[in-house]
Protein backbone atom coordinates (compact mmCIF):
# COMPACT_ATOMS: atom_id res chain seq x y z
CA UNK A 1 0.00 0.00 0.00
CA UNK A 2 1.26 3.31 -1.02
CA UNK A 3 1.97 6.26 1.45
CA UNK A 4 -1.16 7.90 -0.07
CA UNK A 5 -3.24 4.85 0.44
CA UNK A 6 -1.97 4.25 3.64
CA UNK A 7 -2.61 8.04 5.24
CA UNK A 8 -6.13 7.64 3.81
CA UNK A 9 -7.00 3.92 5.08
CA UNK A 10 -5.92 5.48 8.61
CA UNK A 11 -7.65 8.82 8.67
CA UNK A 12 -11.22 6.96 7.01
CA UNK A 13 -10.69 4.38 10.09
CA UNK A 14 -10.35 7.10 12.50
CA UNK A 15 -13.23 9.34 11.12
CA UNK A 16 -15.29 6.30 11.52
CA UNK A 17 -14.37 5.61 15.41
CA UNK A 18 -15.12 9.45 16.02
CA UNK A 19 -18.90 8.95 14.08
CA UNK A 20 -19.41 6.31 16.77
CA UNK A 21 -17.76 8.64 19.78
CA UNK A 22 -20.40 11.41 18.36
CA UNK A 23 -23.33 9.50 18.04
CA UNK A 24 -24.60 10.97 21.44
CA UNK A 25 -24.14 14.81 20.21
CA UNK A 26 -26.18 13.32 16.89
CA UNK A 27 -28.66 11.93 18.71
CA UNK A 28 -29.19 15.05 21.06
CA UNK A 29 -29.56 16.93 18.39
CA UNK A 30 -31.93 14.64 16.33
CA UNK A 31 -34.15 14.77 19.86
CA UNK A 32 -33.92 18.37 19.72
CA UNK A 33 -35.43 18.55 16.39
CA UNK A 34 -38.04 15.67 17.18
CA UNK A 35 -39.30 18.26 20.19
CA UNK A 36 -39.29 21.30 17.94
CA UNK A 37 -41.16 19.14 14.64
CA UNK A 38 -43.77 18.22 17.66
CA UNK A 39 -44.12 22.13 18.83
CA UNK A 40 -44.91 23.15 15.49
CA UNK A 41 -47.72 20.13 15.22
CA UNK A 42 -49.03 21.16 18.31
CA UNK A 43 -48.92 24.39 17.89
CA UNK A 44 -46.35 25.55 21.08
CA UNK A 45 -43.21 26.66 18.61
CA UNK A 46 -41.85 29.51 20.84
CA UNK A 47 -39.12 32.13 18.63
CA UNK A 48 -36.37 30.49 20.78
CA UNK A 49 -37.06 26.91 19.93
CA UNK A 50 -37.27 28.06 16.36
CA UNK A 51 -34.04 29.13 16.63
CA UNK A 52 -32.22 26.68 18.23
CA UNK A 53 -33.99 24.15 15.36
CA UNK A 54 -32.65 25.97 12.73
CA UNK A 55 -29.57 26.06 14.17
CA UNK A 56 -29.12 22.61 14.98
CA UNK A 57 -30.08 21.23 11.34
CA UNK A 58 -27.55 24.11 9.99
CA UNK A 59 -24.87 22.14 12.08
CA UNK A 60 -25.97 18.98 11.19
CA UNK A 61 -26.19 19.93 7.92
CA UNK A 62 -22.40 21.10 8.30
CA UNK A 63 -21.12 17.70 10.21
CA UNK A 64 -22.63 14.79 8.83
CA UNK A 65 -20.98 15.16 5.47
CA UNK A 66 -17.80 14.96 6.91
CA UNK A 67 -18.38 10.91 7.95
CA UNK A 68 -19.94 10.54 4.57
CA UNK A 69 -23.69 11.12 4.97
CA UNK A 70 -23.85 13.42 2.06
CA UNK A 71 -27.94 12.39 1.75
CA UNK A 72 -28.31 13.52 5.53
CA UNK A 73 -26.43 17.04 4.49
CA UNK A 74 -29.24 17.23 2.11
CA UNK A 75 -32.00 16.67 4.44
CA UNK A 76 -30.31 18.53 7.35
CA UNK A 77 -30.12 21.67 4.99
CA UNK A 78 -33.87 21.37 4.03
CA UNK A 79 -34.95 21.09 7.48
CA UNK A 80 -32.65 24.10 8.40
CA UNK A 81 -34.93 26.22 5.07
CA UNK A 82 -38.08 25.58 6.99
CA UNK A 83 -36.92 27.08 9.90
CA UNK A 84 -35.58 29.75 8.24
CA UNK A 85 -38.85 30.10 6.82
CA UNK A 86 -40.80 29.48 9.21
CA UNK A 87 -43.15 26.88 8.30
CA UNK A 88 -46.30 25.51 9.59
CA UNK A 89 -45.88 22.76 8.38
CA UNK A 90 -46.13 19.97 11.05
CA UNK A 91 -46.05 17.15 8.66
CA UNK A 92 -43.02 18.13 5.99
CA UNK A 93 -40.98 18.68 9.23
CA UNK A 94 -41.57 15.35 11.14
CA UNK A 95 -41.03 13.27 7.85
CA UNK A 96 -37.61 15.20 7.29
CA UNK A 97 -36.66 14.45 10.84
CA UNK A 98 -37.61 10.97 10.83
CA UNK A 99 -35.93 10.54 7.12
CA UNK A 100 -32.76 12.14 8.74
CA UNK A 101 -32.27 9.62 11.35
CA UNK A 102 -32.99 6.36 9.22
CA UNK A 103 -30.23 7.94 7.06
CA UNK A 104 -27.70 8.69 10.02
CA UNK A 105 -28.76 5.77 11.80
CA UNK A 106 -30.92 2.72 9.28
CA UNK A 107 -30.47 0.09 12.31
CA UNK A 108 -32.68 2.58 14.61
CA UNK B 1 6.24 21.69 8.97
CA UNK B 2 3.04 23.82 8.80
CA UNK B 3 1.30 24.71 11.84
CA UNK B 4 -2.59 25.19 11.41
CA UNK B 5 -4.86 26.67 14.15
CA UNK B 6 -8.19 25.38 14.10
CA UNK B 7 -11.22 27.77 15.36
CA UNK B 8 -14.76 26.16 15.24
CA UNK B 9 -17.04 25.99 18.59
CA UNK B 10 -18.30 22.31 17.67
CA UNK B 11 -16.06 19.60 18.82
CA UNK B 12 -17.13 17.49 16.18
CA UNK B 13 -15.75 19.51 13.43
CA UNK B 14 -12.85 20.57 14.99
CA UNK B 15 -11.98 16.90 15.94
CA UNK B 16 -12.23 15.51 12.76
CA UNK B 17 -10.39 18.60 11.12
CA UNK B 18 -7.60 18.16 13.04
CA UNK B 19 -7.07 14.49 12.50
CA UNK B 20 -7.87 15.02 9.23
CA UNK B 21 -4.84 17.45 8.21
CA UNK B 22 -2.13 15.69 10.67
CA UNK B 23 -3.17 12.37 9.38
CA UNK B 24 -2.98 13.50 5.46
CA UNK B 25 -0.70 16.24 5.69
CA UNK B 26 1.35 15.62 8.57
CA UNK B 27 0.32 19.74 9.79
CA UNK B 28 0.91 20.72 13.61
CA UNK B 29 -2.45 21.37 14.46
CA UNK B 30 -3.80 23.70 17.43
CA UNK B 31 -7.03 24.66 18.08
CA UNK B 32 -8.85 26.69 19.64
CA UNK B 33 -13.20 26.38 20.54
CA UNK B 34 -14.07 30.32 20.14
CA UNK B 35 -12.91 33.12 18.19
CA UNK B 36 -11.58 34.65 21.46
CA UNK B 37 -9.13 31.84 22.29
CA UNK B 38 -8.65 31.65 18.43
CA UNK B 39 -6.85 35.26 18.60
CA UNK B 40 -4.73 34.40 21.91
CA UNK B 41 -3.77 31.69 20.41
CA UNK B 42 -2.66 32.85 17.09
CA UNK B 43 -1.22 35.77 18.60
CA UNK B 44 1.16 33.56 21.42
CA UNK B 45 1.98 30.99 18.33
CA UNK B 46 1.86 32.70 15.27
CA UNK B 47 0.38 29.84 13.10
CA UNK B 48 1.12 29.68 9.02
CA UNK B 49 -2.33 29.73 8.59
CA UNK B 50 -6.35 29.99 10.38
CA UNK B 51 -9.15 27.33 9.25
CA UNK B 52 -11.91 29.36 11.16
CA UNK B 53 -15.43 28.48 11.22
CA UNK B 54 -17.97 31.44 10.11
CA UNK B 55 -20.73 31.14 12.94
CA UNK B 56 -19.78 31.03 16.20
CA UNK B 57 -21.32 32.10 19.42
CA UNK B 58 -19.83 35.70 21.18
CA UNK B 59 -17.49 36.52 18.47
CA UNK B 60 -18.37 35.33 14.81
CA UNK B 61 -15.59 33.90 12.26
CA UNK B 62 -15.66 37.56 10.65
CA UNK B 63 -15.62 39.60 13.94
CA UNK B 64 -12.71 37.53 14.60
CA UNK B 65 -11.06 37.86 11.74
CA UNK B 66 -11.47 41.89 11.44
CA UNK B 67 -9.93 41.70 15.55
CA UNK B 68 -6.69 39.76 13.70
CA UNK B 69 -6.17 42.25 11.14
CA UNK B 70 -5.99 44.66 13.92
CA UNK B 71 -3.12 43.40 15.35
CA UNK B 72 0.38 43.60 13.32
CA UNK B 73 1.49 40.32 14.84
CA UNK B 74 -1.82 38.62 13.35
CA UNK B 75 -2.69 40.57 10.29
CA UNK B 76 -0.28 38.31 8.42
CA UNK B 77 -1.68 35.57 8.71
CA UNK B 78 -3.96 33.58 5.78
CA UNK B 79 -7.42 33.13 7.32
CA UNK B 80 -9.34 30.61 5.67
CA UNK B 81 -13.10 30.25 6.53
CA UNK B 82 -15.24 27.63 6.61
CA UNK B 83 -19.06 27.80 6.63
CA UNK B 84 -22.07 25.63 5.66
CA UNK B 85 -23.76 28.56 4.52
CA UNK B 86 -24.06 28.14 0.35
CA UNK B 87 -26.07 30.87 -0.56
CA UNK B 88 -24.88 33.24 -3.30
CA UNK B 89 -25.58 36.23 -0.70
CA UNK B 90 -23.54 34.69 2.05
CA UNK B 91 -20.74 33.82 0.03
CA UNK B 92 -20.12 37.26 -1.30
CA UNK B 93 -20.32 39.07 1.58
CA UNK B 94 -17.42 36.48 2.90
CA UNK B 95 -15.58 36.68 0.14
CA UNK B 96 -15.87 41.01 0.65
CA UNK B 97 -13.93 40.61 4.14
CA UNK B 98 -10.25 39.40 2.48
CA UNK B 99 -10.00 36.48 3.93
CA UNK B 100 -7.50 34.14 1.90
CA UNK B 101 -10.46 31.84 1.07
CA UNK B 102 -14.19 30.38 1.40
CA UNK B 103 -14.27 26.87 2.20
CA UNK B 104 -17.39 25.09 2.92
CA UNK B 105 -18.96 22.40 5.18
CA UNK B 106 -19.36 19.79 5.32
CA UNK B 107 -15.69 19.12 3.85
CA UNK B 108 -14.08 15.49 2.88
CA UNK B 109 -11.77 15.26 5.49
CA UNK B 110 -9.56 12.74 2.80
CA UNK B 111 -9.15 16.02 0.78
CA UNK B 112 -9.57 18.97 3.51
CA UNK B 113 -5.70 19.28 3.27
CA UNK B 114 -5.16 18.85 -0.71
CA UNK B 115 -7.89 21.91 -0.77
CA UNK B 116 -6.14 24.33 2.20
CA UNK B 117 -2.89 23.62 0.19
CA UNK B 118 -4.58 24.65 -3.04
CA UNK B 119 -6.22 27.75 -1.90
CA UNK B 120 -3.33 29.05 0.06
CA UNK B 121 -0.61 28.43 -2.77
CA UNK B 122 1.22 25.81 -0.51
CA UNK B 123 2.19 23.55 -3.83
CA UNK B 124 5.25 22.26 -2.44
CA UNK B 125 3.16 20.73 0.41
CA UNK B 126 3.34 16.63 0.89
CA UNK B 127 -0.16 15.92 0.97
CA UNK B 128 0.90 12.27 2.98
CA UNK B 129 3.29 11.69 5.65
Amino acid sequence: MSNANSAEATTSKLIAELWVRNRPLILERLALLDQAAAAVESGTLTSEQRKEAESTAHKLAGSVGMFGFHQGTALARDLEAEYVAETQDAQRLLTLTASLRSTLFPGG
Amino acid sequence: MRRVLIVDDEDDIREVAALSLEATANWTILTASSGREGIKVAAAEKPDAILMDVMMPEMDGPTTFRQLQLNPETSGIPVVLLTAKVQGVDQRRFAGLGVAAILFKPFDPLTLAAQIAEVLGWHDEPQNP
